[in-house]
């Protein structure tokens, strides 16, 4: 990588690149684990106030309560990636003036932050689950803390702050202004406003919230490792995280450090790249979306398997750079020559509905709920 | 005329913490502006600011601007009317325009013609008319480092915008902010106060906010009770806050309404490098640092939050728990750092380009490493530096750096000693980022002193050799920095090294300039001495420009000598004979100047027997004298004693050309009476050109 005289004395420009992931979106969140106060039994309990008892009781009523808010639950994609803000449901839905809304769990790959299932708060393989919604609401701030309070955190005692922490991916071509919201210290959800994604300015923006579920969990739970997460305690028995996920991480660990083909790597990126230039050269921006996100993950496996140089590695970020850039734009022309419907036949009905909405809803009203929150 | 407070607040969604004082500071700032340009008269302007609101109360804000006499110039007369006096349509267009005829409009005469005016009065305009105006100027004033937008708007902001109170006196003023109707209801606390709190008139803004807001507009006093928090609960843990300066400001930006609380952790992790507990601490989650009266940590911490909770054990709790992963991820990288050795990682440093035409890290550390043995062997001192330098950028590739890039240079001093290193090695390379900003320390050892020169001397060579000397107030290679770091490591350090040479040793080790190499290295000289110029008028308030240049118009090679002679034409300025001795110098370079000699040499030998007054007879016998005089005091840099001695030549100086007149028409005499002062000024040229000096 090239660095500049001042960044020569600012190693973390080197180091932490080396040591995270590198084309994931997000920094990885760190997982740690919060007792609550009188919650050494586990109820099945689901109403409201109630703290979520399992990890699935966790993400049901996140989609409850984003379904509720009129979001399209959508489902993880099925591909490799880094990050939630990968999903298209989110980078690519981001580019246009289409209103859109949606969430969804989606599994995230950090080949880099595998521990081999030693250690309690790392994995390569973890969730987040992810809300992206364009416009950005008014009130998003607080549909979020509304969201926390279903999922039974209390405001009232729990110390929950909206911390700056800006988001950029020169990957993507992407950044954000944002906050890290910390519980009690501990950074549960990233929340930002985009504001460019792959080159393009975001207009309108879209407000994205990434919940890490992995962290919430051992908070509600009050377990100190990832892997003693209740996932459920039905009438099938109590299965946990590590019963789900222990196994893979040993494993997917062994294969991603030690004997992922690194040839084989490099010429499959070779070929992803490839596949999506021509891809792009038909117009096909939803295809070759997919061979960039292949591209970014052997990125990823090859950091970890350490077979890029620091001198190669900025070579490799601007050739998945170029490929996001370009793809944004087909994506924009694709929508375009659709004539941009969803701004009809969302927007408009979006607008009749707010305004409807106002005009029932005085604004004490409205900050009552704020309140009660 | 009628006055009365006006409250501004903007309501916003959490401010960025670092940029909070400077936003508060600056909307004042542009609101006072706007005010004072549309001549309406106030009291002083308070400034507050909280994590969700950037707020200023003007008091005695004037309801209305006075009146203002003006008057508007039309056409010169001669345009105005015919040679018959009749108003031709200039004049009538003017009339009209004012709403008068003619015959209604006066004239103004100067000395360059006569116009057409129009005597009136400006009415002045309602405060709240202008109001709206002021705030919205007041906004686009704002230093915000990156703008945002938000929904579907195009108005850009640091953050979204909620609400906006616009209160003067009891009065809303009918405004828009961002799309925000101005009214008189405020916010309070997110979760601990009223949502909405009506105000009836700015007084009540800073207590019902803290009374029914649960929020501390105020930052000074939030800061001031979160520093007597913090220290008071330190002091019930039986420590003392670590580093609680560099917080403070950021911990009050972050809350609105501050409860410091006790925290622990695991103290075996203690046995970390204590800066690496600090970070871990201090970083991320802005905890404070406890530590015994001896500077020994504690295994304690304290963080503050933003809400006086239900059930506070919760809040201690969560924050125990984040911290914990945070020092097992430190542990870790110290653990598996310390398996590989400094020196090992060398060749890795190959891969990480220092800068284009620069070459790798490994390529600086070598170049370092060559330029430290050069200034070692100069000094005779800090021979362990040149292994220091190998191994200086090391620990950039370290796992602990990578996460707390503050430590740079600190952890490759703790790793140099793991591996066994000398104590000497380790503690040049623990130091020799010092001095890292403004009243920072200075390397203590040698070794580490002579590290941090080559180091910065490799990198203003090589920045300079590539072209890229800073312009203006951009400096992004952190030039400006690291020539001060040189001249303060030179001078307080009394390193009495030759500038020149080193600057040129560090020159020819650049792989780019060679043909260019002696330009380049003086440029360097000037570069430095520059912030030579603004180190010693900032720690110096009495020294004037002018003593600077006297001493720089000899081009000291070493700083040590360049600051003793500084001295000593200081203590010079205090003498009685200071001032004749300056000016008759002034003199003198003028004459020589006129002359045709540089001034600076003496161009012919004096010969006595030329001489022919009795008062060149007896200046050119003193001057001998004195000459006598000082030649040893000059040999020891004796520079005070050196003036001093050269005083005693004011009488004689001050008969001679009271006496004696130099540009003699006989050549003989005249080339004589040159070189006599010619001599003259060379005696005091050895020390500094006080020809140049401000009583001259």
């Amino acid at each position: 990588m090239v660095l500049t005289d001042a960044e020569a004395h600012r190693p973390g420009a080197i180091a932490t690149k080396g040591r995270r992931g590198v084309i994931p979106a997000r920094k990885p969140l760190y997982f740690a684990a919060l007792p609550h106060p009188g919650t050494g039994h586990r109820s099945m309990s689901v109403e409201s106030g109630q703290p979520a008892q399992t990890f699935q009781d966790l993400i049901l009523r996140l989609q409850q309560f984003w379904a509720e808010r009129g979001c399209v639950i959508l489902q993880p994609y099925d591909k490799e990636m880094g990050a939630g803000t990968f999903h298209p449901a989110t980078f690519l839905r981001a580019v246009g003036p289409e209103p859109w809304s949606a969430a969804y769990v989606q599994p995230s790959r950090r080949p880099t932050d595998g521990r081999y299932g030693d250690n309690p708060f790392r994995l390569q393989h973890y969730y987040q689950y992810q809300v992206a919604i364009k416009p950005s609401p008014e009130d998003i701030q607080e549909m979020y803390l509304d969201s926390l309070a279903a999922i039974g955190i209390d405001s009232r005692v729990h110390d929950i702050r909206f911390v700056e922490d800006n988001w950029e991916s020169p990957t993507l071509g992407a950044w954000g202004i944002g906050w890290e919201v910390w519980l009690n210290g501990m950074e549960i959800t990233q929340f930002t406003y985009f504001q460019q994604v792959g080159g393009l300015e975001c207009r309108p923006v879209t407000g994205e919230i990434t919940y890490g579920l992995e962290r919430l969990a051992m908070y509600l739970q009050n377990v100190a490792s990832i892997f003693d997460i209740v996932w459920t305690d039905g009438p099938l028995g109590r299965i946990s995280y590590g019963d789900v996920y222990h196994q893979n991480e040993v494993e997917q660990s062994k294969y991603n450090f030690e004997l992922a083909d690194t040839d084989g790597l490099f010429k499959a990126f070779d070929h992803a790249e490839n596949q999506c230039e021509r891809l792009i050269a038909d117009g096909l921006a939803l295809p070759a979306y997919e061979r960039m996100l292949e591209a970014s993950h052997l990125f990823n496996l090859l950091d970890a398997r350490q077979a890029i140089s620091v001198s190669e590695r900025q070579r490799f970020i601007l050739r998945v750079r170029s490929m996001a850039r370009a793809i944004a734009e087909t994506y924009y022309q694709a929508r375009e020559a659709l004539g941009f419907p969803m701004v009809e036949s969302v927007g408009l009905a979006r607008q009749s509905a707010q305004k409807s909405a106002q005009k029932s809803t005085k604004k004490p009203a409205k900050e009552s709920t704020r309140t009660s929150a | 005329m009628s006055s009365a407070d006006l409250l501004v607040e903007i309501g916003t969604e959490e401010l960025p913490p670092k940029a909070l004082a400077g936003l508060m500071a600056a909307f004042t700032e542009g609101l006072r502006g706007a005010i004072d340009a549309a001549n309406l008269s106030h009291g002083e302007i308070r400034q507050y600011a909280s994590p969700r609101r950037l707020t200023a109360i003007v008091e005695d804000l004037e309801h209305e601007q006075a009146d203002r006499a003006v008057t508007r110039r039309g056409p010169p007369t001669t345009v105005a009317f015919d040679g018959d006096g009749k108003p031709l349509p200039a004049a009538t267009a003017f009339a009209s325009k004012c709403g008068v005829t003619v015959d209604e409009l006066g004239r103004e005469r100067t000395d360059k013609g006569e116009w057409l005016c129009f005597e009136t009065v400006d009415r002045g305009r309602p405060a709240a008319e202008l109001i709206p105006a002021f705030v919205e100027q007041a906004l686009a004033g704002l230093p915000i480092p990156k703008p945002m937008r938000w929904g579907d708007g195009d108005g850009e902001f640091v953050r979204p915008v909620h609400w906006v109170v616009l209160l003067h006196g009891e009065q809303v003023v009918d405004a828009a902010v961002l799309g925000v109707a101005a009214g008189r209801v405020t916010r309070g606390h997110r979760f601990l106060g009223r949502a909405r709190i009506e105000l009836r008139h700015p007084g009540e803004y800073l207590d019902k906010l803290e009374t029914e807001g649960r929020v501390i507009a105020d930052p000074v006093r939030r800061r001031r009770m979160i520093c007597e928090g913090v220290e008071a609960a330190a002091a019930e843990a039986g420590g003392v806050v670590v580093e609680g300066e560099s917080l403070y400001d950021e911990v009050a930006a972050l809350v609105e309404w501050p409860v410091p609380m006790l925290g622990s952790f695991d103290p075996r992790y203690l046995k970390l490098p204590r800066e690496a507990v600090i970070s871990t601490l201090t970083g991320h989650q802005r905890y404070f640092p406890i530590a015994d009266a001896d500077g020994t940590l504690k295994p304690l911490f304290v963080t503050v939050a933003n809400i006086e909770s239900l059930d506070p054990a919760v809040v201690r709790d969560g924050n125990e728990r984040v911290i914990r992963p945070r020092l097992a991820d430190a542990e870790f990288f110290w653990e598996t750092d310390r398996k590989r050795s400094l020196a090992s990682r060398l060749d890795q440093l190959k891969d990480v380009v220092y800068q284009r035409g620069l070459g790798s890290l490994r390529d600086k550390s070598a170049r370092t490493a060559v330029i430290a043995a050069a200034i070692s062997a100069a000094l005779e001192l800090g021979r362990d530096a040149e292994r220091a330098a190998m191994l200086c950028k090391c620990d950039l590739l370290t796992g602990m750096v990578g996460e707390f890039p503050e430590l740079q240079g600190t952890m490759g001093g703790y790793y140099a000693r793991a591996d066994g290193e000398s104590d000497a090695v380790a503690a040049a390379i623990g130091e020799h980022y010092r001095p890292g900003f403004a009243g920072d320390a200075l390397p203590a050892t040698d070794d580490g002193r002579v590290l941090a020169l080559a180091d910065r001397l490799d990198t203003l060579a090589g920045a300079f050799a590539l072209g890229k000397k800073p312009s203006g107030n951009r400096d992004p290679f952190g030039l400006r920095r690291a020539a001060l770091g040189i001249v303060r490591i030179l001078v307080e350090c009394g390193l009495d090294l030759d500038l020149k040479t080193a600057l040129a040793t560090a020159v020819a080790e650049q792989p780019v300039g060679g043909a260019d190499a002696d330009r380049i290295a003086e440029a360097l000289y000037d570069y430095v001495t520059d912030r030579l110029r603004h180190y010693f008028l900032e720690r110096e308030p009495g020294l004037d420009t002018e003593t600077f240049d006297a001493v720089m118009a000899r081009a000291p090679a070493s700083l040590v000598d360049f600051e003793q002679r500084l001295e000593a034409v200081q203590a010079f300025i205090g003498l009685d004979e200071a001032q004749s001795l300056a000016a008759a110098n002034k003199r003198i370079a003028n004459i020589l100047r006129q002359a045709g000699s540089d001034g600076a040499t003496e161009v012919h030998e004096v010969r006595p027997e030329l001489f022919d007054d009795e008062a060149e007879k007896a200046l050119h016998e003193a001057l001998s004298k004195a000459a006598d005089t000082v030649r040893p005091m000059l040999a020891e840099r004796r520079y005070t004693d050196t003036l001093r001695a050269l005083a005693a030549l004011r009488e004689p100086v001050d008969r001679f050309f009271d006496d004696v007149m130099v540009m003699a028409d006989d050549a003989g005499l005249r080339a004589n009476r040159l070189a006599l002062l010619a001599a003259l000024r060379a005696r005091f040229l050895d020390v500094a050109d006080i020809s140049r000096l401000s009583i001259a």
